[in-house]
């Protein structure tokens, strides 16, 4: 124990462990909206795409944040539009475009010789955090609870039911793409530490567990965030244990709370 | 005396299927208009227009006027987390205003006191019985302090005291200058009020 609490010293772990705590708070915050709305699965979705643009970055040899933020928002947007459109399509839509774009990233990542990379793009590296990534984390993290504070009885009202907030005359494309571009922040933010496979997980994972406790819509997204907070941590110290990579560590540690949670509440 | 509503010449295609059928309505503040039909005949989906949930294929709606809706069906997860009063609370929402005042807060109490179910104020919604939940819908509409209120079947599943207790509100709102439109299959609901004008659909058609 006192080896893990030693490693605090160092300024890489210290970064992980803020940017890590940041981007797990937000991300079931955000799960909270997608959960309800059974979006599930977007996130699921951009996370391949981000992988996918991950990879074409790193072939062309320039900044990641400049691919890999616009594809998964555009991603978003389309995504969104299309289940929007086509109720049931969104699902295959989703399917379709997440395992079309991780089979891409990997194709370009051999071919450019950077599939060395593929495995910390696949599962994350909290070595891999700059003092930018940091940065950016703590901006977004800030971003994400000032927009759900000022919005959160419209978000509230649109996850429970769209078509009374449309009745009321308000405009919730708005809101539709003010969740998606969060979504898509959090995911290309995410993926550095969580990995691309995994950052869906920390995003919907803990919303799920903190349904079975929730009494109410404030308290799901509280209980949601706590949870996927100490499923961090909790992670994080299994993973320096460990040495096994961090976003596994941190689904691992949501998936034994969810267990927890079914096996001992009702 | 102000137009709240006029539609002209409404028209609702499905695929090949007529909806609604070249529907004119003009209707005024403090109107009360009841709307009855067979199922199937296009009520709600002559509400749902008028609730801007529904687009018409052809014709012109001009609504004045703030509106709260009642729907048939709730398009709704049942499951979802929410308590009451975070529901009826919602109906206060409208565009440009991001946050509960007092005032609405005071209005979601109201109208929860006026339909009786103050008590259920943090009880979840997936504990109601069918009957409070219609209560609560209703509740939410009411303190949305609504000049058109579009009101479908809001009596299916109230028992007979809710049911005075709404056409109490009801003429207490028409006196306010509010517009009420309402569904109903229940022909003894006209005698509530004796002056409302009487609408019937069929096919999609007002006859
Ligand atoms: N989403 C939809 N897609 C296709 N057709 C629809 C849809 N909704 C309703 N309809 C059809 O439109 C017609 C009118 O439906 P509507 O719901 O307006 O009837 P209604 O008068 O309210 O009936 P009820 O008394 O059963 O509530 C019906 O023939 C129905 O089958
Ligand atoms: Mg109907």
């Amino acid at each position: 124990m006192s080896e893990i609490l030693d490693l605090l010293r160092y300024s890489f772990v210290q970064r992980a462990l803020i940017a890590g705590s940041l981007i797990s708070i937000c991300a079931s915050i955000l799960g909270v909206i997608l959960v309800l709305k059974h979006y599930s699965l977007i996130g699921h979705g951009l996370s391949e795409i981000g992988f996918a643009s991950l990879s074409i970055a790193a072939a062309l040899k320039i900044s990641a944040i400049y691919i890999t933020a616009p594809a998964v928002i555009v991603a978003a947007f389309i995504i969104m539009f299309v289940s929007e459109r086509f109720k049931t399509a969104g699902d295959i839509a989703i399917a379709v475009a997440s395992s079309a774009a991780l089979a891409l990233g990997v194709i370009i990542s051999s071919l450019s010789g950077s599939a060395s990379n593929m495995s910390s793009y696949l599962f994350g590296s909290v070595l891999a955090l700059s003092e930018s990534d940091l940065i950016f984390a703590v901006i977004l993290a800030v971003i994400i609870i000032l927009a759900f504070v000022i919005f959160y009885n419209r978000l509230f009202l649109i996850s429970y039911n769209e078509d009374y907030a449309r009745s009321l005359g308000i405009n919730i494309t708005y809101y539709q793409a003010l969740i998606s571009i969060l979504t898509a922040f959090i995911i290309v933010t995410g993926m550095r530490i969580m990995g691309t496979l995994l950052i869906s997980g920390v995003i919907i994972l803990p919303a799920v567990s903190a349904k079975n406790l929730a009494s109410g819509f404030q308290s799901l997204v509280i209980y949601s965030a706590i949870i996927s907070f100490i499923a961090f941590i909790a992670g994080l110290t299994l993973s320096f244990a460990l040495n096994i990579p961090a976003g596994a560590a941190v689904i691992l540690a949501n998936t034994i709370i969810l267990i927890l949670v079914k096996v001992f509440i009702k | 005396m102000t137009e709240r509503l006029n539609l002209s010449n409404a028209l609702i295609k499905y695929g090949d299927k007529t909806l609604l059928n070249d529907v004119s309505l003009k209707a005024n503040s403090g109107e009360m208009i009841f709307i009855t039909g067979i199922n199937g005949a296009g009520k709600s989906t002559l509400i749902k227009a008028m609730a801007g949930l529904i687009a018409l294929s052809s014709g012109e709606i001009n609504i004045n006027g703030r509106i709260s809706y009642v729907p048939q069906v709730e398009e709704a997860d049942r499951d979802f987390p929410a308590k009451v009063i975070e529901i009826v609370l919602t109906g206060t929402q409208r565009p440009g205003k991001i946050f509960y005042s007092r005032h609405d807060k005071q209005l979601a109490i109201r109208s929860m006191r006026e339909l009786k179910i103050s008590d259920l104020s943090k009880r979840k919604i997936n504990t109601l019985s069918g009957g409070q939940l219609k209560r609560v819908f209703i509740a939410r509409a009411l303190c949305g302090e609504p000049d058109i209120l579009l009101l479908d079947e809001p009596c299916a599943g109230l028992d007979s005291e809710s049911h005075d207790i709404l056409f109490t509100l009801l003429r207490k709102k028409i006196s306010e200058g509010c517009l009420i439109l309402m569904v109903t299959h229940d022909d003894s609901d006209f005698e509530y009020i004796p002056e409302a004008r009487v609408i019937t659909l069929s096919g999609g058609r007002i006859i």
